[in-house]
Parts: structure tokens; C-alpha cells; sequence
């Protein structure tokens, strides 16, 4: 069971240009998240939601305040999905899953098979990324973070680059896995609808990296965007997403 | 005070380091360390003369001064006549070159015919040139202008063939569909668009056919360049081949750059850079 | 409504027939027209040297085809092997000097800056030169040839690997970070097969001058080797011979090139056939 905490985190990057002004990714954040639970992180582009993965990952340091990610006593170990799968295009499936384990032969093997039998990709074994069409693509990529067995699952937009049908259908496939496993998933998408549909919990990003809301969503897994009920709670939390982000054409609409 | 030296010190430094990165001053670098890695080579391989004893060989080979009792001071002589055979030879290649090409260029029948044939004389490498230039025509003026005319001609023809296919079927049609009359259309389209593709064709000749006549010089020739350097090399004095040898790099690398260069840009004003042909990148002798 | 759609479908059929007759058709006369051009390439050969009528002069192809045969038949593979060995043993150097090369290069911006000038101009001497000056360090040896052929390849292997040191994925990189990679597991399963196809690469355009240069230093100075025979027929006056040793050295130049080089290059790097950029 994955805690993360984190505590007035900041992050602010210096100016792209000479004499710009620097560029808060992650104005002043605290949050919780403890247990088995499915957290996304909503915002549009540009609110520190990718640098906030990559301050949990290790990739970036804050400028202030701090974040942990612990697993009962020790860190946590971690899991990633990135926008792009981010195969090794000179590997074959199976040696990218093997790739991310620190175990060899047989073991790593066969908990790589386990995963891509999970997401339905059995017979790409030996086939190279380049033969996969993007959304099998990131179905490895999914099969490889969870392969790791992580305590925390960190997921950066992981549907945004593809067709909305293949995404649907991705999204099926990480309720499945997520389901069987139950691993703590920090989720960010700029989409509201996908993290009603996915998520026990979303917080809203505001603009200059701070929390605008914090909704729990109660609602039993897996959540079909079919059924109504999930259909409805969409639609009410969009409306609470509009009111911070809202659509540039919202008084034309007489909204 | 102390605040602001550090800063004016800084400044400076920063601009030496610019000035060594930039292209002048990185090409200086190199040469200079191009001449400590040749004092260095000299301590391994003693054949290798030095550079301060090769600059001296040259004073003398140029200014005219005892040499143990070889004759010196006909340095202008010999560059002389290496450039007049080079230039008549130039000439011929690119003559040829300029016909040929455009005969490919613009001529499907043409371009079947001859294309494969240029490619293979593409491949041929200066030197084959220089031994059959003397096994046809022996150690005459003949000889050394046919070496280079062989040698330049694939490279002239090749970017010709490329100019004036460049000129795209769209354009012709453009300038018929307005009546411009023949004569006009052939100045203003034909010829702007494949000067480029000239001066890159003569740029690749000049460095190809220098090559071919140092090399025909050195295997048969009586005077010029390339003889001078086997000379010096048969007489064992390394240092005179060695001057030689510098006096030809010098001689090729100051055309290039300077004058190929400068006149290469001004052609292709119009165009992009690095869309320049070469055929396959061939200096090799 | 029926009948027009009836109509129609034969007509589009028609169509496609004709359309792939026709690319077929061009296809063909495109053969034509090569095999033509080398028709007409011996035709000349051969009326030339009837007309200049000596052998000394130019010898006519069958004479030499039959010297071509005979040298095939003697020590060519011995000769070639010299040859071949050297060129190999000078792209080694090149790639073990210029990948270090490009390494430092493409990763920082300052020693790419200060390097570029002095390796451009270093690719841009003549094969002429590095010859020489490899004659002159090494006289009449194996390595002569070998220290030319390093000296002409070594640039095109530095800027390709400084362009692919630059070019690695930094998506690679921060996924192998996220997932705790060693430098070791990041340098060999990164950056090493991102730039190995760049090194070939090198390798590949440089081959053809390599293979002239190779010989043009055997010509001056070797007692073996394709360059070697050349020369030792050219003072013998032996035309037919010259134009035969002449004929198998572009010959295979073009055959290790267009053939060897290309499909290796394509069985070491299967996996970018699939590449989509």
C-alpha cells in the first residue's frame, strides 16, 4: 500500500527566454493519497501536472516544500506510462518488458508473458515496436509498468496520443489489470470524463499549479462509459471542472 | 574596483572562448595543432622531416639559394607550367562536360544512353587517368591535359545533367504558357538555374583534375609540381617532398575556399544550401 | 440507375488494365533503355579500339574479357584479399577514433563547436594528400594504405556519430530514469543502438573514397594489392592488363558497396524497417 505525501511542493522553472519571467509549473501543492486507490490529476496543458510526475519519479527536484513516496517503510517502487509508449524500437517486445526488471532469465521472462497475456498481446513476443500498431504500443507500455510489480503507478496521459475508439478500448484493458491488481495509480489526463470514468478520486488542477478541488467518486469498478449513472456524475463534475477552466466559448453559448 | 575587474575578466574570457569556437579561430587551432602533431610524428618516424626544416627548403626553393648543388629557384617556373596544362586540361573537361550534360539532362534518350556510362567514369580514380593519359600519348604536353580532362569531365557532367533537369517540366510549361519567346526562356530558366549546379561541377573538376595532373607529374612528368615532388622524393631529401607536397595542398585549399566558395555562394543565391551535388563525394585520388 | 452502374464497372475495369499495362510497359522500356546504354557503351568501345587498331592503344573488350578471365583465374584473390584487408583494417581505426570523436562531439556543445571546423576540412582534404602523407610516414608497408583509408573515413564516422550522440532519444533516456536503469544499462540499451546505426552509416558513405584512396596508397606504395598491380602494369606498358586490374577494382568497388554494405546494413538494423520516421 503506496502513501504518497506531499507537502507545499513548488516548482518553479527559470525563464524559457533572456529576461522572461520564470515559469511556475507547481505554485503550492499539498495532498495525501494513501491505499489502494485510483487518484487522477486533472488539468488542461501547462498546469505542472507532467512535472509533478517527474518530481515523484525522481527526474526533477522541487524548488521547495517536498513529496515523498513510500511503501510502509521504505520508497516506493514505481511504475510509469508516458504519452508515448517510449519502447526501445531496437528490441523485440518481450526484451523491452525484461528491460525495466531487475530480475533475468526465466523469472523475468515469464512475469513479462503473464502481463502481456494480460493486455492480450501474447503473440507480439518477438516482434519489434515498429510492427505495432500505437495502441498496442501503449498496451505494452502499460503491460511493462505494471510488470514491475510497482507499489505506486504513476500514468502521464498515457490516452491523449491516440484515437478516442483505441483509447476506449485501452482504457478497458488498464481497469482490467488494475482491478486484478490493485495498485495505487496516480493518473493525469487533461480529460474530466476519462478520470470519472477511471478514478476513486480527482483533483482539480488550477491554473499556476494548485489544487482547485479535491472529489472523491464512489461509484463500483469497472465503469462502463455506457452506463448512465457513470454518465451523469461526468457531466456534474465536468460542470464543477468548467467553472475553473472554462470554454472560451461559454458566453457565446449563453452558459 | 575589485566588482568590476572580475566582470570585465569574464567578459573577455568569454569572448577569447567565443573566438576560439567560432570558425576562425577553431581553424587556426587546428592548424597549429595540426603542426604539434607533426613535430610530434617527427620523434617517432624519423623520415618525417620537421616543419621548421621544411619552411627553410622552401625559403630556398622559392627565393633560389645553394642546395647542395641542386638547382633551386624555378619554383614559378614549375607552378607555371603545372597551371598551363591544368587550365587547358580544365578547359577541355568542362567543355565536354557542360555539352554532355545538358545532352542528359534534357534528353530522355540521352540520359539512357549515357548516364551509365559517365557513372562508371565517375568511379575511376585520378591516378587511372594519369596511367593511361601516358600509355596513349607518352610523356608530351598531350598527356597531362588528358589526364585532367578525363578525370574533371564526370564531375561537370554529372551536375549539368542534375541543372538541367532541375529545371522542372512545371517551369517550362510556365514560361510557354506566357510566350516568352525561346531565346528569352532559354537565358532566364535554362541558364540561372544550372549556373549553381555549374559552379559545383567546376568546384568538384578543379580539386579532381588537380589531383589527376600531380598524379600524372609525379609518374611521367619532365616539369611542374608534381615532378618536383618526385624529384625531391627520388633524391631522398624529404623535406624538399614534403615542401612539395604542402605547396600543393596550399595551392588547392586556398582555391577552394577562397574563390570557389565565394563565387559557389553567389550563384546559388537563390537557393537552398545543401542541396548541392557532388555525384558521391569523390576526392580520392 | 442499374444499368449506368453496370456500365460503369467494365469501364473502371478497362481502365486499371490499361494503367498497369502501361506502368509495366514503362517499367520495360526503362530496361531498354539501360541495357541500351551499355549496348552502346561497348559498341563505341569496341569500334574505337577497332579503329585506333593497336592493343597498346585500346584493346577491344573481348581482349579484355580474356585478360580479365586470366587475371580471375591467377592471383586476383590474393591481390584483392591485400587489398580488402587493408581497407577493413582502416575502417577500424576510423571508427575507433572517430566514434570517441563524434561522442564528444554531439554531447557537448562547446567541443562540437571547436571540433566541427577542424573535421570538416579534414573530410574535405583530398584522398591525394592523406596517400601521400601516409606514404611518407610509413613508406613501402601494410600500413600505409591502412593510416589513409583511417585518415578519409574517420570524419564521416565522427559527424555521423556526433549527429546520432545528438539525436538519441531523450524519451528513452527519462523513461530508462524512471525506472531506476544503471548508466551502464542506459549506455548500452540507449545510446549504443541509437548510434551504431549512424557509425555504419559512416562506414557506408565513405567505403567508395576509402576504396580509392586505399589503392591510390598501394599505387605508391605497396608491394601487393590491387593499386600494386596496376601500377607494376602500367610501367610494364601492358594496356590490356592495366584496363583489366582497372575494370575488376571498380567492379568490386561497386559490389561491396551496392551489395555487401547495403544489405548488411539492413540485416543489423532490422528493426527500423518498421520505423515510421
Amino acid at each position: 500500500m503506496a502513501r504518497i505525501d506531499i507537502e507545499r511542493l513548488s516548482k518553479i522553472f527559470p525563464p524559457p527566454t533572456k529576461g522572461g519571467d520564470p515559469v511556475t509549473a507547481i505554485g503550492d501543492i499539498s495532498m495525501e493519497i494513501e491505499g489502494n486507490v485510483f487518484v487522477s490529476v486533472v488539468g488542461p496543458s501547462g498546469c505542472g501536472k507532467s512535472t509533478l510526475l517527474n518530481i515523484l519519479s525522481g527526474v526533477e527536484t522541487p524548488t521547495s516544500g517536498r513529496a515523498s513516496v513510500t511503501e510502509g517503510e521504505r520508497e516506493a517502487r514505481l511504475g510509469y506510462v508516458f504519452q508515448d509508449a517510449r519502447l526501445l524500437p531496437w528490441r523485440t517486445v518481450m526484451d523491452n518488458m525484461t528491460y525495466v526488471r531487475d530480475d533475468e532469465g526465466s523469472a523475468a521472462t515469464e512475469a513479462a508473458a503473464h502481463y502481456l497475456e494480460m493486455v492480450g498481446l501474447s503473440h507480439t513476443h518477438h516482434m519489434f515496436p515498429g510492427q505495432l500498431s500505437g495502441g498496442m504500443q501503449q498496451r505494452v507500455g502499460i503491460a511493462r509498468a505494471f510488470s514491475v510489480e510497482p507499489d505506486l503507478l504513476l500514468m502521464d496521459e498515457p490516452f491523449s496520443h491516440l484515437d478516442a475508439i483505441t483509447a476506449r478500448s485501452l482504457r478497458d484493458h488498464l481497469q482490467i489489470l488494475w482491478a486484478a491488481t490493485r495498485k495505487t495509480v496516480l493518473f493525469v489526463t487533461h480529460d474530466v470524463v476519462e478520470a470519472v470514468q477511471l478514478s476513486d478520486r480527482i483533483i482539480i488542477l488550477a491554473p499556476g499549479g494548485v489544487v482547485f478541488d479535491d472529489i472523491s467518486i464512489d461509484l463500483e469498478h469497472p465503469r462502463r462509459v455506457t452506463d448512465p449513472k457513470v454518465a451523469t456524475l461526468q457531466a456534474e463534475i465536468l460542470a464543477r471542472f468548467e467553472e475553473m477552466h472554462p470554454s472560451s466559448a461559454a458566453a457565446e453559448l449563453g452558459a | 574596483m575589485s566588482a568590476v575587474t572580475p566582470v570585465i575578466e569574464q567578459a573577455s574570457s568569454g569572448r577569447v572562448r567565443r573566438f576560439l569556437t567560432g570558425p576562425v579561430g577553431a581553424q587556426i587551432t587546428a592548424v597549429i595543432a595540426f603542426l604539434l602533431l607533426w613535430q610530434l610524428v617527427t620523434l617517432i618516424a624519423p623520415r618525417v622531416p620537421t616543419p621548421a626544416s621544411v619552411a627553410h627548403f622552401l625559403y630556398i626553393e622559392i627565393t633560389g639559394g645553394p642546395h647542395g648543388g641542386i638547382v633551386t629557384g624555378q619554383f614559378w617556373e614549375h607552378f607555371a607550367a603545372t597551371l598551363r596544362y591544368f587550365s587547358i586540361g580544365l578547359l577541355i573537361g568542362f567543355t565536354a562536360g557542360v555539352l554532355v550534360g545538358v545532352v542528359i539532362g534534357s534528353s530522355r534518350i540521352g540520359q539512357a544512353l549515357l548516364n551509365d556510362t559517365v557513372l562508371v567514369l565517375l568511379t575511376l580514380p585520378a591516378f587511372v587517368w594519369a596511367f593511361l593519359a601516358t600509355m596513349w600519348f607518352g610523356i608530351s604536353w598531350q598527356a597531362p591535359v588528358v589526364a585532367v580532362a578525363f578525370s574533371s569531365f564526370p564531375f561537370v557532367t554529372i551536375n549539368v545533367a542534375q541543372g538541367v533537369r532541375s529545371i522542372t517540366p512545371e517551369l517550362k510549361n510556365m514560361s510557354s504558357a506566357f510566350g516568352v519567346s525561346r531565346r528569352k526562356r532559354f537565358r532566364h530558366l535554362t541558364l540561372a538555374a544550372v549556373t549553381g549546379y555549374l559552379f559545383a561541377g567546376l568546384r568538384f573538376a578543379i580539386i579532381i583534375g588537380w589531383n589527376g595532373i600531380l598524379l600524372w607529374e609525379w609518374f611521367s612528368g619532365q616539369e611542374g609540381v608534381g615532378f618536383r615532388t618526385r624529384y625531391w622524393f627520388d633524391a631522398n631529401r624529404y623535406r624538399g617532398f614534403v615542401g612539395w607536397v604542402i605547396v600543393f595542398i596550399v595551392f588547392i585549399v586556398i582555391v577552394d575556399r577562397v574563390l570557389l566558395n565565394r563565387l559557389q555562394a553567389r550563384a546559388f543565391r537563390w537557393r537552398d544550401p545543401g542541396e548541392v551535388s557532388d555525384g558521391i563525394e569523390q576526392n580520392g585520388g | 440507375m442499374t444499368e449506368t452502374l453496370a456500365q460503369a464497372a467494365p469501364d473502371r475495369e478497362a481502365l486499371a488494365l490499361e494503367l498497369r499495362r502501361t506502368a509495366a510497359g514503362s517499367r520495360r522500356r526503362r530496361y531498354l533503355a539501360v541495357v541500351g546504354g551499355w549496348l552502346a557503351f561497348l559498341l563505341v568501345w569496341w569500334g574505337l579500339a577497332a579503329l585506333l587498331g593497336s592493343e597498346a592503344r585500346l584493346p577491344s573488350p573481348p581482349r579484355v574479357l580474356q585478360e580479365v578471365r586470366e587475371i580471375l583465374a591467377g592471383d586476383f584473390w590474393t591481390q584483392f584479399w591485400a587489398s580488402i584487408v587493408r581497407v577493413i583494417a582502416g575502417f577500424f581505426a576510423a571508427v575507433a577514433i572517430g566514434t570517441p570523436l563524434g561522442f564528444i562531439m554531439g554531447r557537448s556543445r562547446y567541443w562540437g563547436n571547436f571540433l566541427q571546423a577542424p573535421v570538416v576540412v579534414a573530410g574535405s582534404i583530398p584522398g591525394l594528400t592523406y596517400a601521400v602523407m601516409a606514404f611518407v610516414v610509413f613508406g613501402i608497408s601494410f600500413w600505409g594504405p591502412v593510416m589513409a583509408v583511417g585518415l578519409i573515413s574517420m570524419p564521416y564516422v565522427a559527424i555521423n556519430v556526433a549527429e546520432g550522440v545528438r539525436g538519441v532519444d531523450r524519451g528513452l533516456i527519462n523513461m530508462s530514469i524512471a525506472y531506476h536503469r544503471s548508466e551502464q544499462q542506459i549506455f548500452r540499451n540507449v545510446v549504443v543502438p541509437s548510434v551504431l546505426p549512424f557509425i555504419f552509416a559512416g562506414v557506408r558513405l565513405s567505403f567508395s573514397l576509402a576504396w580509392k584512396v586505399g589503392t591510390l596508397t598501394e599505387v605508391f606504395g605497396s608491394s601487393k594489392g590491387i593499386g600494386f598491380q596496376i601500377r607494376r602494369n602500367f610501367q610494364l606498358f601492358n594496356m590490356p592488363a592495366v584496363i583489366a586490374w582497372v575494370l575488376l577494382f571498380c567492379l568490386f568497388m561497386l559490389l561491396i558497396e551496392r551489395l555487401v554494405l547495403v544489405r548488411l546494413e539492413r540485416r543489423l538494423f532490422r528493426w527500423r524497417q518498421w520505423e515510421r520516421d
